[in-house]
């Protein structure tokens, strides 16, 4: 699972959630993209989940680039604690998806497969996303 | 061959007005180069995404204020969530002059059984005649072997075509790909870490 190896603040503010994507929003290595349509918090289990159901429906061949690292905590106080007492503890690590993000590409399969794995990965994630190919594209 | 495209003036400039021209299905762009004033027009939309649906680097006849010109789509902007085309920059270009563009790479073919191949430079800066810049390079990748690596220098680019790109920068890459593999170290040791900063 993606999860930052040093951070120079234990616990953060939320992410601002909302604008579109200034960067990222083109298909930049592989043939076939996910990209998002609209905005969220994507946690590393959820693109860990995404991925291996796009692996495994690969099998051999192909490959695959995640385009997101999830670099921000969200903190959650325990259940039944009074308020107060300082911030909860970090719960989750996400990625701030802003409209238009390219999430993952993958190259090296025909498209029908692309198509099929990347719609098993579009199941795992937690907002509005689409298929995109690369413009130009193969012959 | 340029597509002609019947441009008018803009005479009114700001996000209300590019907005009012987008609402009447027009495309607010600029048109420079050669040393000359820019110019502002309103392009008709829907002839103007067929165009560049068809070639990036489309070169485009613009007839406006009773006269024409030849250009060349140096940049568009495009919504990213609707792609919607929202301002396009026009360059300015004589018939036979060299142009600077960059062109999408695209392979042919399969490699051979058990190998994939992943394009590495996903599109090359090339020198080309404005009036035939060519719309993708192809490389063939049939029948290519583990560890074959297409060069720069072994593409065949249209004739009148140059590049100025390192001979020996890898195109197209051919491999085996890896089954699925858990990074159970890479997890193991981020964990950790997550861990350790917790406990600082």
């Amino acid at each position: 699972m993606l999860i930052p190896r040093r951070t120079k603040h234990r616990k953060q503010h939320h992410p601002r959630r909302t604008g579109a994507a200034t960067g990222g929003t083109a298909i930049s290595f592989g043939d076939f993209g996910i990209q998002a349509v609209e905005g969220g918090y994507l946690t590393n289990r959820q693109i860990e989940a995404a991925r291996i159901a796009m692996t495994r429906h690969i099998k051999r061949g192909g490959k695959v680039w995640i385009n997101v690292y999830p670099d921000r905590p969200l903190t959650k106080k325990p259940a039944e604690t009074r308020m107060g007492s300082g911030k909860g503890s970090v719960e989750w690590w996400i990625a701030n998806i802003k409209p238009g993000r390219m999430l993952f590409e993958l190259a090296g399969v025909p498209e029908p497969l692309a198509r099929e794995a990347m719609r098993r990965a579009q199941h795992k994630l937690p907002m509005k996303t689409r298929f995109v190919r690369r413009e130009g594209g193969d012959l | 061959m340029a597509d002609s495209i019947a441009a008018e003036l803009r005479t009114e400039f700001g996000k209300g007005a590019a907005r009012r021209a987008r609402r009447a299905k027009k495309i607010p762009a600029v048109l420079y180069g050669h040393g000359t004033n820019p110019v502002h027009l309103n392009l008709p939309s829907h002839e103007v995404f067929l165009v560049i649906k068809q070639s990036a680097n489309a070169v485009l006849d613009i007839a406006f204020d009773g006269k024409s010109e030849l250009a060349l789509v140096k940049s568009v902007q495009k919504d990213v969530v609707s792609n919607d085309i929202e301002h396009i920059d026009l360059l300015l270009v004589r018939r036979g002059e060299k142009v600077t563009v960059d062109v999408a790479v695209v392979t042919e073919g399969e490699s051979a059984p058990g190998t994939i191949h992943a394009v590495e430079l996903q599109s090359l800066t090339v020198l080309a005649e404005a009036t035939s810049i060519p719309e993708r390079i192809v490389v063939s990748v049939e029948g290519l072997e583990e560890g074959t690596v297409v060069r720069v220098a072994d593409l065949e680019l249209p004739e009148g075509t140059t590049t100025e790109v390192d001979p020996e920068a890898a195109v197209v890459l051919v491999t085996v790909p890896r089954g699925e593999e858990e990074p159970e170290d890479e997890a193991a040791e981020g964990e950790a870490a997550a861990e350790e900063s917790e406990e600082a």
